[in-house]
């Protein structure tokens, strides 16, 4: 698997090159401590490439096939824009442009370093927690994330408070690719908001290829929202590895409204007893592939997963949800559920989607089930033969279907631009069906 | 004026036909009883009337208030003035009951070209009307019919009777499956629903419903056809001799 994927790979070569020239130039690249993590990265990166359908945990979504053939890594911010956040909120605002941090307002509870700028003097907290999750061989996205990495941003939160993270990008001429990583600390007893939103109105067939490490230390809490809505030609890889320490809690609703690709890779390690992380996922694509892929880790007694899984992909658009959850030896009183579900609002939307369990531990629980049809026949000639003309009783059933998984998140004002976001995708699935 | 025509109707689902020539013809203001053996097509009729995808008309025509009712979408047909009460309600996990009942309302009166009703409009007509039902306010705060008891969800049919005030409302076996304490509460909501201006087609299997509901006319419907019609006392003479004698006559 290995040889072939390395044998094709145009784009595996292009990654080792820009590494190879440029180690010394890359932010930080006088830090030892940084330059080790980088090089052990690049490692992990090479043993798999950048993956195609041959890779195991890829095949659903070929990444190699469907980049550009040659992209042209970004290594300055450009102008940025002024474009903000549609998840509105009063909170910290950070802005990311191509990339680099472009804009921060935040409040003294927060630390906040800038990637881009890395050099002498770097706070312990940062030197201890980058560079550790989302960069091992089975994120070789997120590998090569860090080992490229030109710009992003490292938080740490002392005091309960919310965040915006908002990235957006430029026109460009070519196809360029973007590597990003941010690091989020939430320190103990402590809990954060955490808002991340992606727009792209403007690809030329660029890849954005991020790499998010978020470490939750004991008792804290995280609630993360994120929107995902890339340009219709553009490709979007984020990474992201998480680990949950004692008595923690990871929250996260994550909604994927578009691109020719998206990929979510999620790791996540319940590392701490009594540690809990529920996901909720909704795809709404009209074209383009929507890919949730996660890992759960089980590594502590007493843990509990949770993941929740709404699709709706009508055109041509289609669907991926993969799911591994391991369960530890000795890791007893595991409790996790996996539960995928797509609507295809069309013949030719597909979706694919792969629960998997691996459980080494006795006294465990774990479930998961998935359900895939087409809107019901029967609630829709109800609503009808109440004066609920056709395409309001589909919206209406289309909602009602993906509300579970959003019900409960953020605010009311977060929530209501959220469904802002997934009506006007819905809108989209809905005519390319017709 | 005749309500609804029914004239040499003709139905086939998937290419079987089941209604096999229906003529029935229900003026304003009365109330008729269609009754029938399981399997003779009653469900068939009604959702015929109510415009459902698949049930294709091979001959005959409907008229309603004078117009041909099956070239219309069945939310047409709901905005001007036709009701089904369904034998099986449907579940709608995800759509609260009251949101339900405020966009139905406001979609037929948008389609008809009226004022829409504000949120305090539908509520307080709403809470009238459920009071009569005996439908407690936490019903309409749950998602519309899902894990609703089988007496409840066909107190939510008359309740939707009742806040839209249909010209023609058909109801399909909605006596089925209740206790009497249950059928007498459905059955005094259709009373009252009765009026001159309003036709009522009521679907049952059994006499009993007609104990309290007293009918204009009663229609026998068996093998897609109605083999007969009469007074209210054809219901009594059913329940004696029971639907094989009648259906042998004919
Ligand atoms: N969707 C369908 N496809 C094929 N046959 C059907 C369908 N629905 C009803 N039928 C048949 O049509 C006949 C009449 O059914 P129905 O109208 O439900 O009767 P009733 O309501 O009087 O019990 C039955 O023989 C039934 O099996
Ligand atoms: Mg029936």
């Amino acid at each position: 698997m290995t040889a072939l994927a390395r044998s094709i790979g145009g784009h595996t070569d292009a990654f080792r090159h820009d590494f190879a020239r440029r180690e010394v130039e890359l932010p930080g690249g006088a830090l030892q401590w940084l330059q080790d993590r980088r090089r052990a990265a690049m490692t992990a990166f090479t043993a798999i490439g950048v993956p195609n359908r041959r890779v195991e945990a890829w095949k659903y979504t070929d990444l190699a096939n469907l980049l550009e053939p040659d992209l042209l890594p970004i290594t300055g911010s450009g102008d940025a824009d002024e474009r903000v956040s549609p998840l509105l909120d009063e909170s910290n605002h950070l802005r990311l442009f191509n990339g680099f941090l472009s804009r921060c307002a935040s409040d003294d509870a927060i630390d906040i370093v800038d990637l881009s700028a890395l050099r002498g003097e770097v706070p312990d907290w940062l030197r201890e927690n980058f560079g550790v999750l989302a960069c091992g061989p089975d994120q070789p996205m997120g590998a090569a994330s860090l080992a490229l990495m030109r710009g992003g941003v490292a938080i740490r939160v002392r005091r309960d408070n919310s965040l915006a993270l908002h990235f957006s990008n430029g026109a460009s001429l070519r196809p360029c690719v973007s590597h990003c990583r941010v690091l989020l600390l939430v320190e103990s007893g402590v809990s954060v908001r955490l808002l991340e939103s992606h727009t792209g109105e403007t690809s030329s067939g660029s890849l954005r290829n991020i790499g998010v490490e978020l470490i939750l230390n004991a008792n804290s809490r995280l609630e993360h929202i994120r929107l995902q809505k890339d340009a219709a030609d553009a490709v979007h890889v984020t990474s992201l590895g998480a680990m949950l320490r004692r008595d923690s809690q990871y929250r996260a609703c994550y909604a994927a409204l578009g691109a020719r690709a998206s990929r979510l890779d999620i790791n996540i390690r319940l590392t701490g007893d009594r540690s809990e992380a529920a996901l909720h996922h909704v795809a709404a694509v009209d074209t383009g592939i929507a890919d949730i892929t996660s890992v759960i880790d089980h590594a502590s007694p007493n843990t509990r997963s949770r993941q929740l899984f709404k699709n709706v992909a009508g055109g041509h658009g289609r669907v991926v949800n993969q799911g591994r959850v391991i369960v530890r030896e000795g890791s007893v009183k595991s409790d996790s559920h996996q539960l995928f579900k797509a609507l295809l609002l069309s013949p030719r939307a597909e979706v694919d989607a792969k629960p998997e369990l691996e459980i080494f531990a006795d006294d465990v629980l774990c479930g998961h089930g998935t359900a895939i049809g087409a809107l019901d026949e029967d609630a829709l000639f109800y609503l009808r033969s109440r004066g609920i003309p056709e395409e309001e009783a589909k919206r209406l059933l289309i909602r009602a279907f993906l509300a579970e998984a959003v019900e409960g998140f953020g605010n009311e004002a977060i929530r209501d631009s959220l469904w802002q976001e997934l009506e006007g995708a819905l809108t989209k699935a809905a005519k390319a069906s017709r | 004026m005749k309500l609804l025509e029914i004239d040499d109707l003709h139905v086939s689902v998937q290419g079987k036909e089941i209604l096999k020539g229906i003529t029935l013809s229900v003026p304003e203001g009365e109330l008729h009883a269609i009754m029938g053996p399981n399997g003779s097509g009653k469900s068939t009729l009604s959702y015929t009337l109510a415009g459902r995808e698949g049930y294709e008309v091979t001959r005959g025509q409907v008229l309603y208030r004078g117009d041909d009712l099956t070239a219309l979408s069945p939310d047409r047909r709901a905005a001007l003035g036709v009701f089904l009460a369904l034998q099986y309600p449907v579940e709608i996990p995800g759509v609260v009951t009251l949101t339900f009942l405020k966009v139905a309302l406001n979609a037929q009166r948008r389609a008809r070209g009226e004022q829409e009703f504000d949120a305090v409009q539908v509520l307080r007509s709403v809470r009238q009307n459920a009071a009569a039902l005996n439908i407690p306010e936490d019903m309409l705060k749950r998602p519309l019919n899902a894990g609703f008891s089988g007496g409840e969800k066909k107190r939510m049919e008359i309740l939707q009777m009742a806040l839209f005030e249909p010209r023609l409302a058909i109801l399909d076996e909605t006596d089925s499956g209740l206790d009497i304490d249950a059928l007498r509460l459905v059955a005094s909501g259709v009373n009252a629903q009765r009026a001159p201006d309003r036709g009522i087609l009521v679907i049952t299997h059994y006499q009993r419903l007609l104990d309290y509901i007293v009918p204009d006319r009663v229609h026998v419907l068996a093998g897609g056809r109605i083999v007969r019609s009469g007074g209210p006392d054809l219901a009594l003479e059913l329940e004696k001799s029971g639907y094989g004698a009648v259906v042998e006559v004919a």
